[in-house]
């Protein structure tokens, strides 16, 4: 078992060496030229000076702030309307057909209505982050939530549970494993849409960053903020990955 | 409470086919309506100013071309990331050496926006059709590769076996029998491929301004025509909308013989 | 000896195997008065699972219903258990109406039902936590359930962790915890290999005999049916009507070895098989 899982890994390190020794090449034999391509050992100076900057800890800060409070709010709706709509008929039929109509229509094309709603700063920003994450968190918990053992009410039920309990009690816990995952993906979308947003409209944040580079054609500068929110997705899994690891310790393997 | 104790008829919620979701959009309409009428500001015009604006916006030749050269983008590079990610996908489901290989770059890759990358490739490859096409590839290559990779990842042993005996080969292993009963899996990946290709697509023009829906829709929130911001609102909403409804069907269609979850789609799945 | 079987379609009472006359002038445990269950299926069709079906069952009977497969058996127990609601009839426990689950009748599934985010205890002591039952206290009287079902030392583990034998027993301790007066145990040992489910079917006994709850028990093996029970209960093919009540009149306890080897047992069993292959008109005549 253990020969395969480093064998694994260093299976997985050879992409990225490759891609590091290709990008490497390009550059040193010229075949594009440095504004164009930066050398990956320029990037990583950057963004080595960049990390320890305040300016560009603040602007991370605001982006991190957008994301952590829109994912937040589409967690606790998510997994709230989503619980609802499984075990309540009539929220069922207010909530499917509106989802089955929202789902499918590319938030970001709402966000120039946010904007004039909610103006250039955070609000719109955390609103669309808020829209994308939402539903699949919502779905996932909606999958998960209809999915259940039906017996598993039943025991809890006659165990004594009263009905208004059985929805935090069993059908909570039970769905967990399918809401860490749409949790999971609702988080990928809020990193990328947060990005998007900043870069489509802002004054601050890694997605502004990454515009203002373009603007004044620093290569260096615009390769920084996207192995920023690239680290940043990365480190926001791995939390995931641990704290399912601890919620879900009861629950086989799927 | 409709989990506590059943009637014995099994079926939950009521689905009146397309009507509930004709009666949302329309309610959400109305509440647009009412909304805009409360608020009362130019900037955002009511529901039917939208609406109204809609037509000049479709009909104009301007309009079309820029819609059309959108979905021209779109699908080809829906249709080349589909082209590649799939077999990548199955051949890293069944092959655990592929899949060690490739995993740790996807999932660096996956957080990053793909539109994103648009400056950067903007610069290489200037701001025509090629860096949007581009981009839209590599935003649906991603969900498409990780669910042919789960989807394979899933097929049962004992059915490749069975298929070894009959003396397939490993091509046709995949072909044959990873390729179908992974199918399900790989349709959900499309799905969500399709809900990323229009976000691409708009995002990537909102960037790269020279034609397109994104180009439009912010060239009107630049000049102030928010009448037309509006419509174009509508009518990327309802773009996606028929492009989700035509890709049920036809996934519906495809694969009928296995049970397939509850009919709300799930994005980016 | 053994007892007559009773032809179909009257009205059955179930005797304790131990007669006395304050047992006939008590009240029935269960009282089950016309129950019809219809299915609506996909297409829009009825399926009738159940007709008309009146039962009576006594405090501290061991019942078992057996059928072949789409009887409704199962849908039976069910709604005595408060979980199904009857198309039609009703169903009275203690001489008081069944309108939902309820800690008095205790169910014990075929695929254990365990909740997988707690533990064994945590399994164990949840019916005592939902009566109020003070934490320290639950756990105490859990850890001794679980001594009781052979099952002393796995109180931190997972039902995950355990082979589906360990979770039934666990599962048995569950309901028995909030001591309920009836238990509904739908096909428990059906998931099991034969090994074990002999195991816990000597078990299941045992903790029986202690305080005589009232069980239904569901069943298809017939064997299992005949071995364990007071009565059984024999359902015809859908749509399940009682075709036949059988009383089983060996000798408690039941010691395994012997009754194998008891030519009572072997005819019972022999000619419950051939009820259940027979056409639903014929009855076996002593």
């Amino acid at each position: 078992m253990r020969a395969t899982l480093s064998r694994d890994i260093a299976l997985g390190i050879v992409p990225i060496i490759l891609i590091g020794a290709l990008w490497q090449a390009i550059v040193v034999f010229g075949y594009a030229p440095p504004s164009l391509l930066p050398p990956p050992g320029a990037v990583f100076t950057r963004l080595a000076q960049q990390l320890v900057g305040i300016d560009f800890l603040s602007q991370a800060g605001a982006t991190l702030l957008r994301l952590f409070v829109g994912f937040a709010i589409a967690v606790v709706l998510g997994i709230g309307i989503g619980l609802m709509a499984a075990v309540h008929r009539g929220v069922d039929a207010v909530v499917r057909p509106l989802v089955r109509v929202l789902a499918p229509v590319p938030k970001v094309a709402l966000y120039p209505a946010l904007l004039l709603l909610l103006g250039f700063d955070h609000a719109s920003k955390i609103a669309l982050v808020a829209a994308d994450a939402l539903f699949p968190i919502l779905l996932s918990t909606y999958y998960g939530a209809t999915t259940i053992e039906q017996k598993l009410v039943w025991s809890a039920l006659a165990a004594g549970t009263l009905p208004h309990q059985v929805l935090y009690k069993v059908v909570l816990p039970a769905a967990l494993p399918s809401i860490l995952t749409g949790c999971r993906i609702g988080l990928v979308i809020s990193c990328i849409v947060v990005f998007l947003a900043e870069m489509i409209s802002s004054t601050d944040g890694l997605g502004y960053l990454l515009v203002r580079a373009a603007r004044s054609f620093q290569t260096v500068d615009m390769f920084v903020p996207l192995i920023s929110i690239s680290l940043l997705g990365l480190a926001l899994n791995g939390v995931l990955y641990c704290a399912r690891k601890v919620l879900l310790r009861g629950f086989p393997e799927v | 409470m409709s989990a506590v104790a059943d009637d014995g008829s099994g079926r939950r919620g009521l689905s009146a086919g397309a009507f509930a979701p004709l009666l949302a959009c329309l309610g959400l309409l109305v509440a647009w309506q009412i909304g805009a009428m409360l608020l009362a500001t130019d900037s955002i015009p009511t529901a039917l100013d939208a609406l109204r604006a809609v037509p000049d916006v479709l009909l104009s030749r301007d309009g079309l071309i820029n819609i059309l050269d959108s979905i021209r983008r779109m699908v080809i590079g829906l249709a080349a990331a589909v082209v590649v990610s799939i077999p990548l996908g199955l051949v890293m489901g069944r092959a655990r050496a592929v899949a060690a290989f490739f995993n740790p770059i996807l999932m660096v890759i996956y957080p990053v926006p793909k539109a994103a990358l648009m400056p950067i490739i903007m610069l290489w490859l200037g701001v025509g059709d090629l860096s949007k096409t581009l981009v839209i590839f590599l935003a649906v290559t991603l969900p498409i590769i990780y669910h042919s990779f789960e989807g394979a990842k899933a097929v049962e042993e004992k059915m490749i076996w069975s298929g070894a005996a009959m003396g397939m080969s490993r091509a046709q292993i995949m072909a044959r029998i990873v390729l179908p009963a992974a199918l399900p899996e790989i349709l959900a990946g499309c799905r969500t491929g399709l809900v990323l290709a229009l976000i691409t697509m708009v995002t990537s023009e909102m960037i790269a301004r020279k034609s397109g829906a994104g180009n439009i829709l912010f060239n009107a929130l630049d000049m102030g025509q928010y009448d037309t911001v509006f419509a174009m609102i509508i009518v990327v909403g309802a773009l996606g909308i028929v492009l989700d409804a035509a890709f049920d069907r036809l996934r519906r269609f495809l694969v009928a013989w296995s049970e397939t979850r509850q009919d709300i789609p799930l994005s980016f799945s | 000896m053994y007892h007559g079987l009773r032809k179909a379609g009257t009205r059955s009472k179930v005797e304790e195997a131990s007669p006395g006359a304050a047992a006939l002038a008590a009240p029935p445990m269960i009282a089950i008065e016309g129950v019809s269950q219809t299915f609506k299926t996909a297409g829009r069709k009825e399926h009738l699972a159940i007709s008309n079906v009146d039962l009576e069952i006594a405090d501290g009977a061991f019942v078992s219903i057996l059928g072949p497969s789409g009887c409704g058996k199962s849908t039976l127990l069910y709604i005595v258990g408060g979980f199904v609601m009857p198309t039609a009839g009703s169903v009275k426990v203690r001489g008081r109406a069944v309108t939902g689950p309820g800690p008095d009748r205790g169910p014990v599934f075929q695929e254990f039902a365990l909740f997988p985010w707690k533990t064994v205890l945590g399994n164990v002591t949840y019916g005592l936590r939902q009566q109020g039952v003070p934490r320290f206290e639950a756990e105490e009287r859990g850890h001794k359930l679980l001594a009781m079902v052979g099952l002393k030392g796995f109180e931190a583990f997972y039902p995950k962790e355990l082979s589906g034998g360990m979770k039934q027993r666990v599962a048995i301790a569950r309901t028995l915890a909030y001591n309920p007066s009836v238990l509904l145990m739908d096909e428990p040992f059906g998931a099991l290999d034969a090994h074990t489910r002999t195991r816990l079917q000597n078990d299941l006994l045992e903790i029986w005999e202690r305080d005589r709850k009232t069980v239904l028990f569901v069943t298809h093996a017939v064997d299992e049916a005949v071995y364990l029970s007071d009565k059984v209960i024999v359902m015809s093919r859908s749509p399940g009507r009682i075709k036949q009540v059988i009383d089983i009149d060996l000798p408690r306890p039941r010691r395994r070895a012997e009754l194998l080897l008891d030519p009572h047992y072997q005819k019972y069993v022999v000619d419950i098989e051939r009820l259940i292959e027979d056409a639903p008109e014929d009855a076996v005549h002593t």
